[in-house]
């Protein structure tokens, strides 16, 4: 086909469901996303588009959150600027995760496409589902009120993945109340109603935060925050001595959908929060980040069919001139390249994000580190922006060659750590990445400042591509 | 009967506002389109949170953000508050800042 046409007449973007437009072969197979993780690798194309959840949440910036749409495409005259912003109709949302309605694990059902993202407000309950079917002119289709989530006596809506059988899954973290326990709400794919919860037998878990399933191996893990009403003012280290933020994981059986084992961590691994398994469906093992502890606890299937864990990587504490006590790394972010080869994290006390070799799963090794913000940072401007905030939210590029991310990590910690955030907004960097070198770069070119957002200054948080990622597809 | 409330930011603005009977301080800064911040609006996430200068204010629902420790220094979460006398509030996003220093510095 011819390519000039094809860019002028579509938008830029991966078409949000199979098609073989631009060679994308799929062997029959007619659903969304792509039948291996090597396939989505290397037989899509570049990312050009970037959805950013984009927030005022205590800020003095009278007007709601929105979904902000980032050029990412370098032949693009609007390169790195945030093109258009999907305002929410109201307030105070903290938009914060968020997720499609269909993946790669519905690739061989027929009919699904990935052409809607489910948008949840973290701190308003209230659920977006918005139409993304072109990446470059999204548009709100329709709004979950808080009441409706509340009646399943549920609130504080994070991870959002498509599930098999035409379900979207959301990790919830509190009741109605914003106390414990948590749990899963289910959505239909079909016309985005509530379906109710998720897990039939909760067991001993109470908090919640983000999960991960292989559903090859039929299991689901889900990790621990904290009640909404502890970590929505804020980060109170009385709140971690009085036992209120979380220190294990959970095992789910994802067919059964009830709970089976609890790995309880303690301190090596308080507040365990961002949880990934290999893209591979063959593999029983993964990482998760605590963030507080700042380490990476892997955790893998044993031969008795129980799960064990292990401390891969402990970031040590810094000694900082003008504080009182030694500061964490605070690993808030963790993903996997598509080929399963490359791990990162941010740091965002420090100001760092890591790069580690897993391809011995057990013992990743560090490669390569990229300084820019944060406490430690020298460098604490890009571009001839200021630095605000520390990376934070990871997002790689497909063909795991570009590494971005945003600055913002949850509105009050920011308050609370990097102040400067709440009048100024936040920002997106990006670093080139170079897997055969086990190395990567930041491109002091590349900045998105959302403190010069239309309507205002916003924070930024999690990025997602058209047409999948690393952190959104997951495979049968 | 409606209380008029007198808003003070940091910077040195100021305005006031008529809080309705069964009116929160928030459906009342709402209505006015004065942009005082806000999240959850059940009193458990803290990003409304003012502090109360003078007057009488009653929190209708339990303010789950605040801790005791807050509340004695005059913190108040005004989306879950009304007035019971004419008010002066200490209102913006850098209120709820002062609930939880960084723990570190």
């Amino acid at each position: 086909m011819d390519m000039t046409v094809w860019v002028l007449t579509m938008s830029t973007d991966e078409p949000s469901q199979s098609t073989d437009a631009h060679g994308h072969e799929h062997h029959g197979v007619e659903g969304p996303g792509y039948p291996t993780p090597a396939a989505m690798r290397t037989e899509s194309e570049r990312e050009k588009t970037a959805f950013v959840m984009s927030l005022r949440v205590g800020m003095d910036v009278d007007g709601p959150d929105f979904v902000g749409v980032v050029d990412v495409d370098p032949d693009s005259d609007t390169y790195a600027e945030l093109i258009d912003t999907v305002e929410m109709p109201n307030k105070g949302d903290e938009l914060h995760h968020f997720g499609w309605n269909s993946c790669s694990s519905s690739c061989h059902a027929e009919g699904l496409m990935r052409d809607h993202l489910i948008v949840p407000g973290q701190r308003s309950s209230r659920i977006h589902i918005i139409d993304a079917s072109d990446p470059r002119n999204p548009a709100i289709e329709k709004v979950i009120e808080p009441e409706a989530v509340f009646e399943h006596d549920l609130s504080a809506p994070h991870t959002v993945h498509c599930v098999p059988e035409g379900k979207i899954v959301i990790s919830m973290l509190g009741n109605a109340d914003g106390e414990l326990p948590g749990g899963f709400l289910q959505l239909d794919q079909d016309d985005f109603s509530i379906d109710g919860h998720w897990e039939i037998d909760r067991g001993d878990m109470e908090m919640n935060y983000d999960y991960w399933y292989q559903p090859r191996h039929g299991v689901m893990l889900s990790t621990e925050w904290a009640a909404p009403e502890t970590y929505y003012p804020g980060f109170d280290l009385d709140d971690v001595e009085a036992g209120k933020y979380g220190d294990s994981i959970h095992v789910w059986d994802w067919e059964t959908k009830e709970h089976e084992q609890t790995l309880t961590f303690g301190e090596e691994g308080l507040i365990p929060l961002e949880i990934r398994m290999p893209h591979n469906p063959e593999e029983t093992e993964g990482y998760v980040g605590a963030a507080l502890s700042s380490n990476i606890l892997r955790f893998w299937e044993a031969e008795d069919g129980r799960w064990e864990w292990e401390k891969v990587i402990d970031v040590e504490d810094r000694e900082h001139p003008d504080w009182d006590m030694p500061v964490p790394g605070l690993v808030t972010d963790v993903l996997l390249s598509l080929d399963d080869q490359y791990m990162f994290f941010s740091n965002w006390l420090h100001g760092d994000v890591r790069m580690y070799d897993i391809s011995d799963t057990g013992s990743p090794r560090l490669v390569d580190q990229c300084w820019v913000g944060g406490n430690f940072a020298e460098r604490q401007s890009v571009g001839g922006h200021d630095v605000r905030g520390a990376p934070q939210m990871l997002q790689l590029s497909r063909d795991g060659r570009r590494l971005y991310w945003t600055t913002s990590l949850f509105s009050s910690w920011d308050n609370q750590f990097y102040p400067e955030m709440s009048e100024e907004g936040s920002l997106m960097m990006k670093a080139d990445v170079y897997p055969e070198e086990g190395r990567m770069e930041l491109d002091e070119e590349f900045v998105v400042d959302f403190g010069d957002a239309p309507g205002g200054p916003a924070r930024a948080h999690e990025i997602r591509w058209p047409g999948g990622d690393c952190t959104s597809d997951v495979w049968q | 009967m409606s209380h008029t409330v007198t808003l003070e930011w940091r910077d040195g603005r100021e305005t006031t506002v008529d809080v309705r009977e069964s009116e929160t301080v928030i459906d009342a800064t709402e209505r006015a389109g004065l942009g005082v911040p806000y999240g959850c609006l059940y009193g458990a996430c803290a990003t409304c949170t003012g502090r109360l200068l003078e007057g009488d204010l009653a929190h209708v629902e339990r303010p789950r953000g605040l801790k005791p420790d807050h509340r004695l220094e005059g913190y108040v979460l005004l989306c879950v508050a009304e007035p019971r006398s004419d008010c002066r509030i200490e209102v913006g996003a850098e209120i709820q800042a002062d609930l939880v220093p960084n723990p570190w510095k």
